[in-house]
């Protein structure tokens, strides 16, 4: 009936890292890949052992349990060996775990485990399993590498190629085309394959795809829509819930994606950046229980995790610091400097540490922060993040330091003038120091400043000025070198002038580097595709 | 007040990680009955292979349980995801093969070859597994899987050559599908779980469901399960 195919040629060469924190399941899954024919194998009992032979050697197969007792879960491992590049493309790494959870099956594709076995396991599904994850790693590997080398164009290639030659793997090499079509913003192309794949058969991630295109493209009362019918059919689709909670808080629903978002954290309890992700939005709306507790949950989450970040430990202190209680909020930032060595952290738990003494009516110490954070804001050339300056302005403002005040203000309108909630953010902080007419009158004058100069560049364009209006935005771009339109509009002259004047290395570099800085801002921007398409296409 | 009554304790707290234990448990014994019977004396080895399906019986009603308890949550997450059938019926039959051959049952199956069908992995290897150890107890000595595409749906039947159900177990069969359960014990929880299984797969308006039947090609028993 069915023979056994003779495997042993494919398990002898392969290296094999057991990871169980039970003596007797490592026994018995050495003995199973000694009778498949595997002489290499390791075997170790935590996840700190794990990370400790995966530095040293490498790998073909990692069977790593989930439960781990104490400290690193297998979920952890998995991230931290990928994410520290400490396994290649080639390794298949295979989860066994007692109990098929949300994050194991529906997790997110880049820390997926290639395959996951429920126990009990039993030689017979070992043996097919391996065989299957080791064919299938084989025959995605090219498409896998496009993948990590972010080369969208010739990931879609790839993947068509493999479509049209053979039916296996059909459902994940059209889940990686359409993932990267919508990477690339092309979302009428990506519609149309998920509309041909529900035309077919009722699939989950085709409908939560069909509804991420269609989020994209600003129908969100559809995509929410769309999220809540795969919802129905499926409860636990821990991805559909995700992005209804996004469409939610992009529609301005707040309350409606704070009960989303509790929802993941239901099902995906040990999930870092969904907890976070509660306590950011909870405390953007005012619950600070909420917050508080999210805050707290991610941090103790965290401890084992890559994903472990310094927001929720700022959200943590500032929540302290509302509820008149300084000393923890303090210790915490303590902390901060602590668990977190970078620049920007130490800038941003400082702007933090002041608003929390002059919440508390120490004015001597919140004026002498002020000065440090005006000191470190003046030599810090590079752009912090938004969030982060708005804070030290608040501060400034707070401790009357009027000046550094103006001059964080002006470059966050200047550089992001077409962003309304921004520049409502900054007019409220004038408001609330008290100083509103001033508020008013710098976001007007700074944002007439860079329409001037956009403008001008644009007239210049129009009466084939090219140079001179490639020469005024490039000025522009280097004081304001966050400001989106400026240098979506400096890639487009460019673009322009070589489609008239033939190709030249110095715009190609010019629009290219807009491209890329403008897509790192915004992924979404659908000028970047097309000036891209449009900057490939320019003739040799 | 002396009526107070200790608080019960929550007890999906415990479930988790004695889940993981029984199951680690039950790995470590069915793995130790399969590799063991091949060195034991013949006699010995007719009285110890029974136990192999009794360590599958406890496996399928924990899996089952499990299953129920999460599904009746919203927690389980249903993996509706394309499996190649002949691949399936390897997986199966393989986990299988130790018992039957120990019990002296032969196991025909007939397939349709390079199908592929849209189910959850491991809910439908749970239904079919726990059809099959069900008719190794009632069968003489053959038993049938067969897996095919009939009128766009996939059908499923384990068939045995036995005397076939008795007339409460047909009876509860057509019940449960109807969305009552009067059967109890392991019967009441098997069919509860096989026919929650298929109501959980649905497709453009259809929906799954079970049936049991006596005669079909082997003249026994016939479990027979409906995939849209």
């Amino acid at each position: 009936m069915y023979m056994n195919p003779d495997t042993a040629s494919l398990f002898t060469g392969k290296s094999f890292l057991i990871v169980d924190d039970f003596q007797g399941m490592r026994t018995m899954l050495r003995e199973m890949l000694r009778k498949f024919g595997s002489r290499n194998v390791d075997a170790v009992a935590n996840g700190k052992e794990a990370i400790a032979f995966l530095e040293k050697n490498k790998y073909d197969v990692v069977l790593c349990d989930y439960n781990l007792g104490s400290g690193k879960n297998g979920q952890h491992v998995l991230e931290e060996a990928k994410y520290r590049d400490l396994i290649g493309l080639a390794t298949a790494w295979i989860i066994i775990t007692a109990e098929k959870t949300a994050d194991l099956v529906f997790g997110a594709a880049e820390y997926m485990p290639d395959d996951y076995i429920i126990k009990p396991v039993n030689e017979s599904t070992m043996r097919s399993r391996l065989e299957k994850v080791l064919a299938r790693k084989e025959m995605l590997a090219d498409i896998e590498k496009a993948v990590r080398d972010k080369d969208n164009d010739l990931t879609v290639a790839l993947c068509d190629r493999a479509l049209a030659s053979s039916k296996s793997n059909a459902t994940e090499l059209l889940r990686i085309k359409t993932g990267t079509l919508l990477t690339m913003g092309r979302y009428d192309r990506a519609q149309q394959e998920f509309e041909q794949i529900l035309a077919k058969r009722d699939i989950p991630w085709a409908k939560t795809g069909l509804g991420k295109a269609t989020f994209y493209k600003g129908d969100l009362a559809k995509a929410q829509q769309l999220f809540r019918e795969v919802i129905s059919g499926n409860p636990a689709y821990l991805e559909a819930h995700d992005w209804l909670a996004k469409s939610h808080e992009a529609a301005g629903e707040l309350d409606e994606a704070q009960h989303a978002l509790t929802r993941c954290t239901e099902l995906s309890p040990n999930s870092v950046i969904r907890q976070k992700n509660l306590g950011q939005l909870a405390h953007k709306r005012g619950d600070l229980e909420t917050a508080e507790n999210a805050y707290r949950k991610t941090i103790k989450l965290s401890e084992y995790s890559i994903h472990k970040s310094p927001d929720s430990y700022l959200g943590l202190a500032k929540i302290c610091s509302e509820n008149d209680n300084p000393g923890e909020a303090l210790q915490i930032l303590k902390d901060v400097h602590k668990e977190f060595d970078n620049a920007e952290t130490s800038l941003h738990a400082k702007v933090v540490e002041g608003l929390v003494y002059q919440k508390s009516g120490d004015r001597i110490n919140a004026e002498k922060i002020s000065r440090e954070v005006a000191s470190l804001v003046k030599a810090d050339d590079s752009q912090s993040a938004t969030g982060v300056m708005l804070e030290a302005a608040q501060l400034f403002l707070a401790t009357g330091n009027k000046e550094a005040a103006e001059n964080i203000a002006q470059s966050l309108v200047k550089n992001n003038h077409e962003n309304a909630e921004l520049l409502a953010q900054v007019n409220d902080l004038y408001g609330q120091a008290g100083m509103q007419d001033r508020g008013e009158e710098l976001v007007n004058n700074s944002r007439q400043e860079v329409i001037a100069i956009n403008d001008k560049g644009v007239i210049l364009a129009k009466e084939g000025k090219l140079d001179e209006a490639i020469r005024l935005l490039g000025d522009a771009h280097s004081l304001l070198p966050g400001n989106k339109r400026i240098m979506i509009n400096l890639a487009n002259m460019a673009v322009m002038s070589m489609r008239q004047n033939g190709r030249r290395g110095d715009l190609i570099q010019i629009a290219d580097n807009c491209l890329k800085q403008v897509a790192k801002l915004d992924p979404q921007e659908k000028w970047c595709t097309q000036l891209r398409v449009a900057l490939e296409a320019v003739p040799q | 007040m002396d009526n107070t009554k200790e608080a019960t304790p929550d007890i999906s707290a415990f479930l988790a990680s004695s889940i993981h234990d029984m199951k680690n448990s039950l790995g470590l014994l069915i793995n130790f009955l399969e590799t063991s019977l091949p060195e034991l004396g013949l006699d010995t080895q007719k009285k110890a292979a029974p136990m192999l399906y009794e360590v599958k019986r406890v496996n399928d009603n924990l899996l089952q349980m499990l299953a129920i308890f999460k599904v009746g949550n919203q927690f389980y997450p249903f993996d509706l995801s394309e499996n190649f059938i002949d691949d399936f019926v390897r997986e199966i039959v393989e986990q299988n093969k130790t018992m039957l051959d120990y019990s002296g049952i032969a196991l025909d199956v007939e397939f349709d070859e390079g199908l592929a069908w849209y189910f959850d992995r491991e809910l439908i290897i749970g239904v079919v597994s726990h059809a099959l150890n069900n008719a190794t107890r009632y069968t003489k000595d053959r038993l049938m899987l067969s897996v095919k595409e009939e009128d766009g749906e996939l059908v499923v039947r384990v068939e045995d050559n036995g005397s076939g159900y008795p007339i409460s177990v047909l009876d509860a069969g057509s019940a449960v599908s109807k969305g009552v359960n009067f059967a109890s014990g392991s019967t009441g929880l098997g069919l509860y779980f096989s026919s929650m299984v298929a109501k959980l797969h649905n497709n453009r308006g259809k929906t799954g469901s079970i049936a049991l039947e006596n005669g079909g090609k082997l003249g026994g028993s016939c479990f027979i399960l409906h995939l849209p």
